[in-house]
């Protein structure tokens, strides 16, 4: 049961290649174009000087999109902001290219640059950094989205007094598909945060 | 007022043996699983690691070949834990499932008979919670190095605020596997030696498996342990290096103590991978925390760094020290080598309460100490516990 005072602050979807905030188309852009292409044309669209965005892996820049846009809705975050994120193919996009590296016959030499990114809690700590977040982070791995888990676990620590407000959501970024549904749930907003409406959010039948 | 946690099992597959207790007498008897490894399979040249030898649990497990290597040590470390506290199956008993890396070896192995969604976490969790009849679908955490603490925390944070859920098993592993020493080479944190955690001349990691479990109960039994306070928080610094002011880790030991009601230590189990900054970064943490004086240890000069199962078998071994009251020493150390003095528990020191800041001091019972982890990506974790 959800009885939490608790709200969305605001949300964002990247999916079939295009981004919402809030319910607000951002981005869209061809559907034949690689995952890359587009990551990189929302970054330029956000007009800002990150440097660091372009070492990234996919999972990472879709995310760091997501937030970032977030930030714009309902930020800036306060510090203790924690994040509980979930996918489920964890790190696979960045574990491939490891393992390819390896195996490379004619030079199996492995990447730092790539070998860093083989941790889904990277683009945790990617978030930390960019929004100065010193809180809690959590990475779950789930079968599929599972708003019956995260956000009773959300409320939990809200309860506790662990954060302020939380970001959460799914992180599902492979090479053919993006599937980024993230949430900033705290005190303040109009929708109320529970398994319903996040149900909901998640299918695109809701908007703010 | 919410419910205690209590730590009310456990349970240890490492390369040193089968069984918590087994693997707590091999520490006090100084031995080690590190050992040179030439194995073409995991690296071009020699390492040092700890590895577990298969004939330790091969025919202890039923129809072995449906399983890879690491989901057959999960099933032997399960069913110990199954057999020993008698855990219920049914919905009352959560399961959360901690790994960095899982199932990865698959993707660089030539041949293998399993699918390729085998790679993928949810589908060995799967596997797993199949092979017992667990009623509830496993929790999986991935959260680096951190990963198996960090499940401790979750698990008693779900088992106060769900009425449905009476305890947990949490369990933990990695296996080494040619994709993590490779990667581990590349950032060049392989020691070619014995790791020395905190010591003036450490040269780096080494790597090692293990699977490590604890079974978590609202009800205190007999010898539980109490979790009294966590604390976790990112750096905000770097996603492969640890903060040079340890802030992370400062904060979740501050934000541990003050949840625990700031009780005095016995001890602290230390992360100490014996890299160069991350040692550093410890003794800056404990120092910023009034705690340099406390006896300190790091577990990796036995084990190696377990990855996602460190924080859960370190935490384990503690426990048993308390229950002994028995410190155990950090195997490794012989000088003081961080910017901040340690009291780290020597040999000469092991088996009494003694270290080497009190020399004289009476033997006493050992009642709480502080587990301490940190991670890729930022992450940090302390951990208090004290007999209940």
């Amino acid at each position: 049961m959800d009885r939490h005072p608790y709200f969305i602050q605001s949300y964002c979807i990247i999916r079939n290649h295009t981004i919402a905030i809030n319910g607000h188309p951002y981005l869209a852009v061809e559907h034949t174009a690689p995952l890359h292409d587009f990551l990189r044309a929302a970054y330029r669209q956000l007009g800002i000087d990150y440097p660091k965005f372009y070492k990234m892996d996919g999972l990472c820049k879709a995310i760091f999109i997501a937030v970032e846009l977030m930030a714009r809705a309902s930020g800036p975050f306060e510090n203790d902001t924690a994040l509980v994120f979930s996918n489920y193919s964890s790190s696979h996009l960045s574990d491939s290219k490891h393992a390819q590296d390896i195996s490379d016959e004619a030079n199996p030499v492995a990447s730092p640059a790539t070998f860093v990114y083989t941790l889904p809690n990277i683009a945790m700590g990617e978030i930390s950094i960019r929004h100065q977040l010193h809180s809690e982070n959590v990475f779950f791995i789930f079968d599929s989205y599972l708003p019956e888990f995260l956000v009773p676990y959300s409320h939990a620590m809200l309860d506790d007094g662990k954060a302020s407000s939380i970001i959460s959501g799914w992180t599902e970024v492979t090479a053919k598909r993006c599937d980024v549904f993230l949430y900033h749930v705290g005190q303040a907003g109009h929708i109320p945060c529970t398994v319903e409406h996040m149900k909901r959010l998640y299918q695109g039948q809701e908007r703010k | 007022m919410k419910a205690d946690v209590f730590v009310v099992g456990d349970q240890l597959v490492t390369p040193l043996g089968i069984g918590s207790a087994t693997n707590f007498v091999q520490l006090l008897d100084g031995r080690t699983a590190i050992k040179p490894v030439a194995d073409t399979q995991l690296s071009g040249h020699r390492i040092h690691a700890a590895r577990i030898d298969e004939q330790a649990w091969l025919n202890k497990i039923s129809r072995p070949q449906r399983f890879t290597r690491l989901e057959q040590l999960f099933i032997l470390s399960l069913q110990a834990m199954i057999d020993e506290y008698r855990i219920p199956l049914d919905r009352s008993t959560l399961v959360l499932l901690s790994t960095t890396k899982g199932n990865v070896a698959l993707l660089h192995r030539a041949s293998t008979a399993f699918p390729p969604a085998r790679v993928h976490l949810p589908v060995m969790a799967d596997e797993l919670q199949g092979y017992f009849g667990f009623e509830n679908r496993f929790v999986t955490i991935s959260n680096a190095c951190i990963s198996g603490a960090l499940a401790i925390s979750v698990a008693r944070q779900l088992l106060r605020h769900h009425d449905g859920y009476q305890q947990a098993v949490v369990i933990g592993g990695d296996e080494i596997s040619r994709f993590i020493v490779s990667g581990f080479d590349a950032f060049q944190a392989l020691a070619d030696e014995p790791c020395r955690p905190f010591d003036r001349d450490r040269k780096g990691l080494n790597l090692g498996e293990a699977i490590a479990g604890v079974y978590l109960s609202k009800t205190p039994a007999r010898d539980a342990v109490r979790i009294m306070g966590v604390g976790s928080y990112n750096d905000a610094n770097h996603i492969s290096g640890p903060s040079r002011t340890g802030e992370g880790l400062y904060r979740s030991i501050a934000e541990a103590m003050r949840e625990a009601g700031a009780p005095p230590l016995d001890f602290i189990s230390a992360h100490g991978t014996a890299t160069r900054y991350n040692d550093e970064m410890e003794s800056i943490a404990l120092q910023r925390c009034g705690l340099s004086a406390v006896p300190v240890h790091s577990l990796k000069g036995y084990y190696g760094h377990t990855l996602g199962a460190s924080g859960l078998l370190e935490t384990v071994l503690g426990i048993h020290s308390l229950k002994n009251n028995r410190l155990i020493p950090s195997k490794g150390f012989m000088h003081q080598g961080t910017s901040q003095a340690l009291n780290i528990i020597t040999a000469d020191h092991g088996d009494t309460v003694k270290t080497g800041k009190q020399p004289d001091a009476p033997a006493q019972p050992l009642r709480t100490f502080l587990k301490t982890a940190s991670g890729f990506g930022g992450c940090n974790i302390a951990t208090v516990f004290q007999k209940a």
